[in-house]
């Protein structure tokens, strides 16, 4: 049997919401130059933190989890994130590889 | 998004449909579209954008637009010739690169069910075989057996079928003798060096695990080369 990259990500965003957590669902929408990972890659976050999948190579993870964490926190429904050279958290992560992305959180209701 | 269109995009892929998952970036919602439907009147204006994005089989944001496209076309059909254990470890390696691997073998005791869980088997020779499958220069062919009654019509078949990808086990020397039968039964030598023989990158392993890796890195190359 042959699997799709977000099988286990979307059988699993199922999963955490059966058992009452809230789950969000992170995309890369756009890229510039070279990103680590294509368009279209996922990622899900629970409400406590929990991850699975990936939107790059680890450059920008931990923002993306902390920026979903809050989205579900505010009750706000979706957002664009942009991780860029000129970004005033380049310092803070900067893609290692040089290239530019869009990433895309929404809750999964 | 909701979760029910996620469980939706599940039930479709498991159901082999080919889709597109689209996306509104400001207010995410989100509806899956096949081609030909109808769509609710928040994409229909971006129809022909879609189908486009689809029939391309990439993602990306619609110019202009909020609207994310992404595709789920089916995974790429490689119909291997010869149960052996070279086949086992390829199908490993298949269900994490998006290749559908069917296993076509004349040989009950080698294609067995046991042998191969949760894999399709033809347990018929290939002229028969070909009959079940549904082939187009999408597909790929992977023959093992070097056996040629069973290894040949298989690969006549998929000559003739414009496969995208064809490769043949066996040594130099096994793939000339290959190449003289198939000339004799009407083949050009230009159509030959379709066949990858000996089959695999060189990599320089041995072991059935290691043949079964250089083979499927050239399918994952030869897939991007022909933009499949």
């Amino acid at each position: 049997m042959s699997n799709f990259p977000e099988k286990k990500i979307f059988e699993e965003a199922d999963n955490w919401i059966k058992n009452n957590k809230k789950v969000s669902l992170a995309t890369v929408v756009q890229t510039w130059g070279s990103s680590p990972l294509g368009i279209g890659s996922r990622m899900i976050v629970s409400e406590d933190g929990n991850f699975l999948g990936s939107v790059s190579g680890g450059c920008v993870e931990a923002k993306v989890i902390e920026e979903c964490i809050s989205l579900m926190k505010n009750k706000k429904i979706c957002k664009k994130i942009d991780f860029n050279v000129s970004n005033e958290n380049a310092w803070e992560i900067g893609l290692a590889c040089g290239g530019d992305i869009s990433i895309y959180i929404e809750e999964i209701k | 998004m909701k979760l029910e269109i996620i469980r939706e995009t599940l039930k479709n892929k498991s159901l082999k449909k080919e889709f597109a998952l689209i996306t509104n970036l400001i207010n995410g919602e989100s509806e899956i579209f096949f081609p030909g439907n109808d769509l609710s009147e928040m994409f229909s204006k971006y129809s022909e954008e879609i189908e486009k994005i689809f029939n391309l089989n990439k993602n990306g944001i619609i110019e202009n637009s909020e609207i994310f496209v992404q595709t789920y076309k089916n995974p790429i059909k490689v119909i291997i010739v010869g149960a052996v254990d070279i086949s086992k470890y390829l199908i490993e390696f298949a269900k994490n690169l998006n290749f559908e691997i069917i296993i076509v073998d004349p040989r009950g005791y080698f294609a067995s069910k046991k042998r191969f869980p949760d894999t399709k088997i033809i347990n018929k020779w290939p002229n028969e075989a070909f009959y079940e499958i549904e082939a187009n220069s999408s597909t790929a062919l992977v023959t093992l057996t070097h056996d040629p009654k069973i290894d040949d019509p298989a690969l006549q078949y998929a000559l003739k079928n414009k496969f995208f990808y064809i490769g043949a086990l066996g040594s130099k020397k096994t793939h000339e003798k290959r190449c003289s039968r198939l000339i004799e039964a009407g083949f050009k030598e230009i159509e030959l060096e379709k066949i990858n023989g000996p089959i695999g990158i060189k990599l320089g392993g041995k072991s059935p695990s290691e043949i079964a890796l250089s083979i499927i890195s050239q399918l994952v190359y030869e897939k991007y080369k022909n933009k499949i």
